[in-house]
């Protein structure tokens, strides 16, 4: 219940024991020589505007993190799939049309309409990533991206005319070509621009979930409350008033909002910590385990089109190979590793880790027979299906990879997009509760002052 | 030798720099304004004028690059250029590792070396082709046995092995010819050939057996062909030269060997045959046979000269032609080696690629575009 001083004239400010100039609205104004209306409009002045403050600056540390949120789920992690898919179509791409012309100079069609479906999404991928990456060093990627695909698409096309007419070795030469440039320009572009990619995703994390602007808004927010509660025992010692509804009203107004932006923060933390630990970080092992894969299976069909005779491949087999994995430290064992306890991840990983070592089995054949000039059985062994050749075992474990990495993606969506949900309302709440303890402010000074009047 | 080549390198640049740095200087003093390009131009005046280049490689265009060698002492006195013929793998490893500025290849470079070593260059210096000899006591030189893959890969595989099987007389000229009983003692190459990749090639690409069981490369696993072939069939011939040396001492021979070593043959009293085309025209390896098999490719060859010409569309083309390769590192160690391998690279493919220089070794010379295509190579070279 609220008592007014309406018709009671208002304690006498002398006839109350001085005390000498302290701290506080009291001592400011006794510094300054106010009155107490003069005071009371201060204190009105100051509160509303600190609280006010409080909307804006909690408001817009809610919606920094809310749009960095949103900008994580609906833009930067799409980019960062979309140039792993642009690395894994432009690899595949290039030993599919290779190794189809490698078996057959007249490939099956649907050997050239996947060449044609991953060029297809690559160009898409390129096309979506131009239009929203925006880091430098990406940038100069995805322009050799752009100059280089059109090269690349040419020289296949030659190699194509040339087999048609029957002239496999001058084909084969321009097949050559098109993967020295898909090897040197192409994929290597396409891991700068899905490293980049991934460096966004972080720091976009990062701005998600940093500490720093929220405990500032939360030190405002004790500003706020220490000014509140200050202003409330001197409006007690000053109007013999127990309470004043407004400013107690204001106070918990104020707790509700940091609560609630505190409670929202955490939880969209916890989420995005989830979906990190569980999905991108898992699904980026996995995806480095793909781009791997596609190295290997890539230099095995260049090496067979190229007659190499040069160990490097086989030296890079035996290096990639360890790192993919399966095994510790390599990319598919942290990939198992992290995933959830009997989610979908982790029985499709256990499958990939699986297919990678008999994979390689077949694999290690490859380089004995080319460097025991046995070409058409290391040809055989690189375009063949199983038990002849690698190709079954490219295309399951890709599969598997895949899968997995679709499953990983599916707990970061939701996690992430469970994170963006939970920030998503906190400036609102954060901004009505300021204006409500503004208005709450005002009446409770605004009533004391008309006792004055 | 090549151990004091190497060592004199070092030295050739530190002269150089040291050159290049009192002309510098001097120009400076006379306040000359010349421009940075004119020194720049000086200075590979100043390196073509003073410099050592080492090539290896290729023994089949070792003949060649002596005669262009020479030529090129002659026309720049400061000039070395010293020839190793050793095989094209060799050349290229040694180019790769740098032991050597030059690695000659009868083969374009492979995408494992290319991977491993992204600035290496091929660039084509001339237009050559490969020939199959043979050693047929009695048979004219002007009479030449028509042959075509099917066959040869036959022969390589042991299934015909005398020179008077019904397979290779029912071939086009060969109803005229009297062929004799007489075994036939198939050759090749040891090691890594580039002779070995344009000869299997041609085989590949006329007989699908051998392509399917075989295959092309620069080495091969070659089929043993009980009862004819003595040691050095079985082993292989090291070089060129060997291959030769070997046909003439075999009598029922049959090798394969490059354009350069022609008259050699001839010499020798071999015999050369005439190869069947993909349009079914048996050809001998003749400068209008080999420039018309090159013309269909030279609009298709790609900015890095890489492209296989192996049985190629023109009716009255030769099958077996090739461009022959100066493996070099974009990247050189100085300046001076750059503006110095600039220069003589720039010179075989003009100067170096005119009939005077060619015309006794068989070789043929570069198109335009060809020669457009390899000065930009070599515009690429720098330090």
């Amino acid at each position: 219940m609220t008592a007014t001083l309406t018709g009671i004239p208002p304690a006498p400010p002398a006839a109350r024991p001085q005390r000498a100039p302290g701290r506080g609205t009291r001592g400011i104004a006794r510094r300054r020589g106010l009155s107490t209306p003069d005071t009371l409009r201060t204190l009105l002045a100051s509160l509303v505007l600190l609280s006010l403050a409080w909307g804006a600056f909690g408001g817009w540390v809610a919606t920094v993190h809310s749009s960095a949120a949103q900008s994580l789920v609906s833009v930067d992690e799409p980019l960062s799939l979309d140039a792993r898919q642009m690395y894994q179509a432009i690899a595949d791409a290039d030993a599919t049309i290779t190794a189809a012309y490698l078996a057959r100079s007249q490939p099956p069609l649907a050997q050239l309409q996947r060449y044609q479906n991953d060029i297809a999404t690559a160009a898409t991928d390129l096309s979506r990533l131009r239009s929203g990456g925006d880091s430098a060093a990406a940038g100069s990627a995805l322009a050799a991206l752009s100059g280089g695909l059109p090269v690349y698409t040419g020289d296949v096309a030659k190699a194509q005319t040339e087999y048609a007419m029957g002239f496999p070795l001058t084909g084969g030469s321009f097949f050559q070509v098109a993967s020295e440039q898909a090897h040197l320009v192409l994929l290597p572009a396409a891991n700068t621009v899905f490293t980049q990619e991934n460096a966004a995703l972080s720091a976009e994390s990062g701005d998600a979930t940093g500490w720093l602007t929220l405990i500032a808004a939360l030190l405002l927010a004790v500003v706020t409350g220490i000014v509140l509660y200050r202003a409330q025992r001197w409006l007690t010692r000053r109007t013999n008033r127990t309470f004043s509804p407004g400013l107690v009203f204001a106070s918990v107004l104020l707790v509700i909002s940091v609560a609630w932006l505190a409670a929202g923060f955490l939880t969209a933390r916890s989420d995005f910590g989830r979906g990190f630990g569980q999905g991108s970080d898992p699904a980026e092992n996995l995806a480095l385990a793909s781009i791997g894969v596609q190295q290997i299976r890539g230099d095995a069909v260049l090496n067979v089109i190229s007659r190499s005779g040069n160990n490097a491949f086989a030296d890079d087999f035996a290096k990639t190979s360890k790192l993919v994995g399966p095994g510790s430290g390599s990319w598919l064992g942290e990939a198992a590793t992290a995933q959830e306890p009997g989610g979908p991840g982790a029985a499709l990983v256990a499958q990939a880790e699986q297919e990678a070592t008999s994979w390689y089995a077949a694999n290690s054949s490859v380089y004995t027979l080319g460097n025991k000039a046995q070409y058409a059985a290391e040809r055989t062994s690189v375009v063949a299906a199983a038990p002849a050749g690698t190709a079954t075992g490219y295309d399951t474990l890709e599969g598997r990879i895949g899968a997995a990495i679709n499953a990983d993606q599916g707990v970061f969506q939701s996690a992430a997009s469970a994170g963006a949900n939970a920030l998503s309302p906190l400036a609102g709440v954060v901004i009505a509760c300021s204006l409500l303890m503004a208005v709450c402010c005002a009446w409770a000074v605004s009533r004391r002052l008309a006792e004055y009047r | 030798m090549a151990h004091a080549e190497h060592r004199s390198r070092p030295l050739t640049a530190a002269l150089y720099t040291v050159a290049a740095a009192g002309t510098a200087v001097l120009v400076a003093a006379c306040g000359s304004t010349a421009r940075p390009a004119q020194s720049a131009g000086s200075a590979a005046v100043l390196a073509a004028s003073s410099a050592t280049i080492s090539e290896t490689g290729s023994s089949l265009l070792a003949p060649q690059a002596q005669t262009w060698a020479a030529a090129y002492q002659r026309a720049n006195p400061g000039v070395t250029v010293s020839i190793k013929s050793t095989s094209s793998g060799t050349g290229i490893s040694a180019a790769s590792a740098g032991t050597a500025d030059i690695g000659a290849s009868d083969a374009y470079l492979s995408s494992g070396d290319v991977v491993q070593s992204p600035t290496l260059l091929n660039i084509a210096l001339t237009v050559s082709a490969q020939t199959v000899i043979y050693n047929l006591p009695g048979l004219s030189q002007a009479s030449h046995v028509s042959l075509d893959g099917q066959v040869l890969a036959e022969i390589y595989n042991g299934t015909i092995t005398m020179w008077d099987d019904s397979r290779i007389t029912s071939l086009y000229l060969n109803k005229g010819l009297d062929l004799p009983h007489l075994p036939i003692v198939p050759l090749h190459r040891s090691g890594s050939s580039g002779d070995t990749f344009l000869f299997t090639s041609y085989l590949s690409t006329q007989d699908t057996g051998w392509d399917s069981k075989i295959g092309y490369g620069t080495t091969a696993v070659w089929p043993s062909v009980p009862g004819t072939a003595g040691p050095a069939a079985a082993a292989g011939e090291a070089h060129s030269t060997d291959m030769l040396n070997a046909c003439v001492a075999t009598p029922g021979c049959i090798g394969y060997n490059g354009i350069s070593y022609l008259s050699g043959a001839l010499t020798g009293h071999l015999g050369y045959a005439s190869l069947k085309n993909n349009a079914g025209a048996y050809t001998l390896p003749t400068a209008p046979a080999i420039q018309a098999a090159v013309a269909s490719f030279v609009p298709l060859t790609p900015p890095n000269e890489t492209v296989s010409m192996i049985d190629g569309p023109a009716s009255t083309g030769y099958p077996v032609v090739n461009y022959e390769y100066a493996v070099v590192k974009a990247v050189q160690p100085d300046a001076a080696k750059a503006s110095a391998l600039q220069a003589f690279l720039r010179w075989v493919i003009t100067t170096g690629n005119s009939t005077s220089y060619l015309k006794n070794l068989g070789f043929q010379p570069l198109s335009g575009p060809l020669v457009t295509l390899g000065e930009q190579q070599i515009e690429e070279i720098h330090s």
